[in-house]
């Protein structure tokens, strides 16, 4: 029960701990001191008493949007585990359930940002229409094909089976990291796929679908866009935890994992610069390929004897 | 007086699907026949209930849409004539157990379905379209009649239950009959690469045909393919990648031509290829299964396969439909000079919404089900410890999530093009009001339909075993599929309760809503030509994948100093057709002008043509 009120409060928090830690590291690489730690909380809160501003063009669409897609992250992560390594629903085949709820999100968060009319958005909406649709694929070949090492099909039982696995183990664990980990900087949205630091509308993908969004609306929707990676990084932590180091020593090695992709996330943004939009399909093929590399190797294990 | 005919088929289809018993029915024609039999399995009785509850659905919605056609005096009667002998013929096709009777009522469907096309034949595009489709259909009936003529040749009967005795018999035989039925029935139902007449009919015929046509005719291809598994018995692993890897092709092929159009009915159209694509994953990964002896496999790949073919019909129809509503009252096809009809019709929207979520196969809606269960078997035979059926099986898993979120593009596309933002030409300013209740009723009732199957998934799960019954015998194995979709369906609840918790949190929490207008980065007019257009919203995918198509580019710059001329379009042709239909058409044409000279109008040449004929005839029979 106590671990079960840990992740809620790990769902409500995390998400603007980790995005604070990553403002904060890219403040230290740029030589300033940085907001606090705390301040997406903050503006969280500060949002959620505003007032709205709506579009005329928009329709009822626009305004269920911002639930649905909230709604959609929340319940997707009922499907993950988090910092007991269990997840709240652990039903075979999770996977899939937990992809597709995050698609309907996706969905409308797609014509929400239709909605307004806006050419702008129209741009940001396809722009992550088709990034998404490359993303999916590779990060089904590598969970399914992980998860086929032991035959049942559930998420909490990734660490358990590369853990089996013997000397492939290792380089699976490493392979399927560097992959989960581009996807965190796609899905995300973070540099340098999309800066959502930037101010010019023609070179944002996630944040020029929300510009017409205010008050609640884009408190939900920010906090929806933190969930999703935190819970792409509760994955990395159930590939590298191990499954049978007690509760206590989980739940903090789970933390520290997120701290250390915080921090990498932000090193990363301040190392590397924004790719062009015509080349960002290959980024995610590089996503792609190490997909592959897992793949294959999870094939040399089974079949290679 | 339809209504009536099709619910008195209800009746025995649900009896058998609850009892499980099949209802036979013989009826000794002339000795060419021989005895037909009539046959209700839990199979047919499923296929039944798809067909009448969606004809019924689709014929009420005529009324509503055929009401312009009949103030502008246009003759309905044979119409509507060929509707009944459609309905009736596909209720003939899936319950017939004997061939020839089988093949009489395929072409009856083939030919009653070309008149329901070509029912604007005033329209040269939809005569062509109609033709077109007419000579794709009996190039495919070639296919299913060798394949039974092999079978009654070797087995000396006609009927369904001879055949399953020689094909069990004979496994090479029984290869070549499924691979020449496939390539037949699977015509029919539209997989690539034989599904090119596809995206021309469906958009050629009127919106309640269309429906009819891509929600159920087209499945009863599907049922062809079905009907031969159960004739094989045990089918070969060969046969099981064949079908599962031209699935994934078709799903990858439709979905990404869906993407590229702009003629709402034709994008449904190639729609319709992809989800044909998903029963054929689904009917794949269960031939898999039964090929390599995992039974949970394989009945979790028929039960999602034959699931899709209902939800399919369900939302495609839904679809269809709501398309037809959006024509009869924008009186364009074209997605391009839509927009912003969700203010003037908001249940045609919404209907239309609940299809396009549904038909991205996302929860909670029942598309995501049928795709789960072919999934979740898809994932169980990876186990399977075959080093081909992993491989395939894995790419398998990767397409079908690819497709996934394609559809997912190609449906906000379409659906935001159409009703969101601001109109985008006349055709959409001038749209005044919602449909009729006639036309929006059967929708509503569909769309209820896909919640209903979405929220209450284990009951669905457990009649659907019926049908799998026929392939194989679901035992214990199928607790584990229920209790999962028990939950499934429990997260869907609370996940529905949810969204309803936090509107109402958000609509009575009071705070002050102020309009304004878009933003457009400080430019204070946007109108609506600023808006983002379907191809735009498709562009960044296509142009990564630019070699699949052939791009037609029409484009007139502008020259002068009142550039009045100048437009740009642009078209996007199907590869296939591009590339092999048409050469091969050319060369034909090519080919058979060779012999022209043959035909010269002179009557003695024909005469010397018979007797040439007859000399040859004689001397034939002589040496044989």
């Amino acid at each position: 029960m106590f671990m079960k009120l840990l992740n809620l409060i790990i769902i409500l928090f995390f998400p603007f701990v980790m995005i604070g830690i990553i403002r904060k590291t890219k403040a230290f690489w740029g030589g300033r001191k940085g907001a606090s730690i705390f301040q997406p909380l903050y503006d969280f809160i500060k949002l959620m008493k505003k007032d709205f501003v709506i579009s005329k063009t928009t329709s009822a669409v626009f305004r269920i949007t911002p639930i649905i897609s909230i709604s959609s992250v929340l319940f997707a992560a009922l499907f993950v585990p988090l910092s007991d390594g269990r997840a709240l629903i652990n039903i075979p085949a999770g996977l899939i359930v937990f992809a597709y709820i995050l698609g309907l999100g996706k969905f409308f968060s797609l014509i929400g940002a239709m909605d307004t009319g806006s050419s702008f958005e129209g741009m940001g909406a396809s722009r992550e229409a088709s990034f998404t649709s490359i993303v999916e694929p590779a990060f089904f070949i590598i969970i399914a094909s992980i998860m086929a090492m032991s035959g049942n099909y559930t998420f909490d039982s990734l660490s358990k089976i590369i853990s089996n696995s013997g000397d492939y183990g290792i380089l699976i664990i490493i392979f399927t990291v560097i992959s989960l980990f581009l996807m965190i900087l796609i899905e995300g949205c973070r540099v340098p796929v999309d800066d959502p630091a930037t101010h010019l509308e023609l070179t944002m993908i996630h944040e020029v679908m929300i510009l017409d969004n205010s008050a609640a609306d884009l408190a939900l929707i920010s906090w929806g866009a933190g969930i999703k990676m935190l819970l792409i990084s509760s994955l990395i932590a159930a590939v590298i935890i191990p499954h049978n180091i007690g509760t206590g020593y989980y739940a903090l090695g789970y933390t520290l994992t997120i701290l250390a992709i915080s921090l990498l996330i932000g090193t990363v943004e301040s190392a590397t610069a924004r790719i062009r939009m015509s080349h960002v399909f290959e980024f995610i093929f590089i996503m792609s390929s190490f997909a592959l590399v897992v793949l294959s190797l999870v094939v040399a294990k089974m079949f290679g004897g | 007086m339809l209504l009536l005919g099709s619910i008195t088929m209800l009746v025995p289809a649900t009896k058998v699907l609850i009892s499980s018993q099949p209802i036979i029915k013989t009826f000794n024609f002339n000795p060419v026949f021989g005895a037909v039999n009539f046959v209700i399995d839990p199979l047919s009785a499923f296929f039944i209930a798809v067909i009448t509850i969606m004809s019924i659905t689709s014929v009420i919605y005529a009324k509503g849409y055929l009401k312009p056609y009949i103030e502008k005096n246009k003759k309905i009667g044979a119409h509507m004539i060929f509707m009944i002998a459609l309905i009736f013929s596909m209720i003939a096709v899936v319950t017939c157990q004997n061939a020839l009777m089988f093949l009489i009522c395929w072409e009856i469907m083939s030919l009653s379905s070309f008149f329901l096309v070509i029912f604007e034949n005033e329209k040269k595009d939809v005569l062509k379209a109609g033709i077109k489709y007419l000579v794709f259909m009996h190039i495919s009936v070639l296919f299913i009649i060798i394949a039974f003529a092999l079978c009654a040749i070797k087995s000396g009967s006609l009927d369904f239950s001879s055949f399953s005795l020689i094909l069990k018999s004979n496994q090479k035989l029984a290869n070549i009959v499924f691979i020449l039925a496939f390539i037949g029935f699977g015509t029919k139902a539209g997989f690539v690469p034989f599904h090119n007449w596809l995206p021309d009919a469906h958009p050629a015929a009127p919106s309640h045909v269309s429906a009819v046509m891509s929600g159920v005719m087209i499945k009863t291809g599907i049922y062809g393919i079905l009907r031969m598994l159960v004739l094989i018995g045990l089918p070969s692993k060969t046969a099981g990648f064949i079908v599962l890897s031209l699935s994934v092709l078709s799903a990858l092929y439709g979905v990404l031509y869906a993407i590229t159009q702009h003629d709402l009915k034709r994008l449904l159209a190639y729609h319709s290829i992809e989800n044909i694509g998903i029963i054929g994953i689904g009917i794949g990964t269960g031939m898999l299964g039964m090929a390599y002896g995992n039974k949970l496999v394989a009945v979790l790949g028929f039960a999602g396969g034959i699931l899709h073919i209902l939800n399919h019909s369900i939302f495609k129809e839904l679809l269809f439909l709501s398309a037809g509503s959006v024509y009869t009252k924008a009186h364009t096809r074209n997605v391009e000079l839509l927009g912003g009809l969700i203010k003037k019709m908001p249940y045609t929207a919404v209907l239309f919404l609940i299809g396009s979520v549904a038909i991205c196969g996302l929860p909670p809606f029942n598309g995501f089900i049928s795709e789960f269960l072919v999934y979740f078997g898809m994932m169980k035979g990876l186990s399977i410890h075959s080093f081909f059926a992993f491989i395939a099986l894995i790419f398998a898993i990767a397409g079908l999530a690819l497709v996934g979120t394609m559809a997912i593009l190609c449906f906000t596309k379409a659906f935001s093009i159409i009703f969101l933002g601001l109109p985008r030409s006349e055709h959409a300013q001038n749209v005044s009001s919602d449909t009729d209740l006639s036309m929006t009723l059967p929708m509503c009732f569909l769309a209820l339909l896909t919640l209903v199957i979405g929220l209450f998934p284990q009951y669905v799960f457990k009649l659907l075993l019926k049908p799998v019954s026929v392939f194989i015998e679901p035992t214990v194995i199928a607790a584990q599929p229920v209790s999962i979709l028990q939950t499934i369906s429990i997260v869907s609840f609370a996940f529905i309760a949810f969204i309803c918790i936090l509107a109402a949190i958000k609509f009575l929490s009071g705070k002050k809503i102020e309009m304004h207008k878009t933003w457009g980065c400080g430019f204070n007019r946007p109108n609506n030509h600023m808006q983002y257009t379907a191809s735009s919203y498709a562009s960044p995918f296509l142009s990564m994948l630019k070699p699949l198509f052939k791009k037609v580019f029409d484009i007139e710059k502008p020259r002068k100093l009142f550039p009045d001329g100048a437009h740009f379009s642009l078209h996007i042709e199907d590869i296939e057709e591009a590339y092999l239909l048409k050469p091969l058409l050319k060369f034909d044409e090519w080919f058979l002008t060779k012999f022209e000279k043959l035909q010269n109008g002179n009557l003695q040449t024909y005469i010397k043509y018979g007797l040439l004929f007859l000399v040859l005839i004689i001397a034939g029979s002589l040496f044989i």
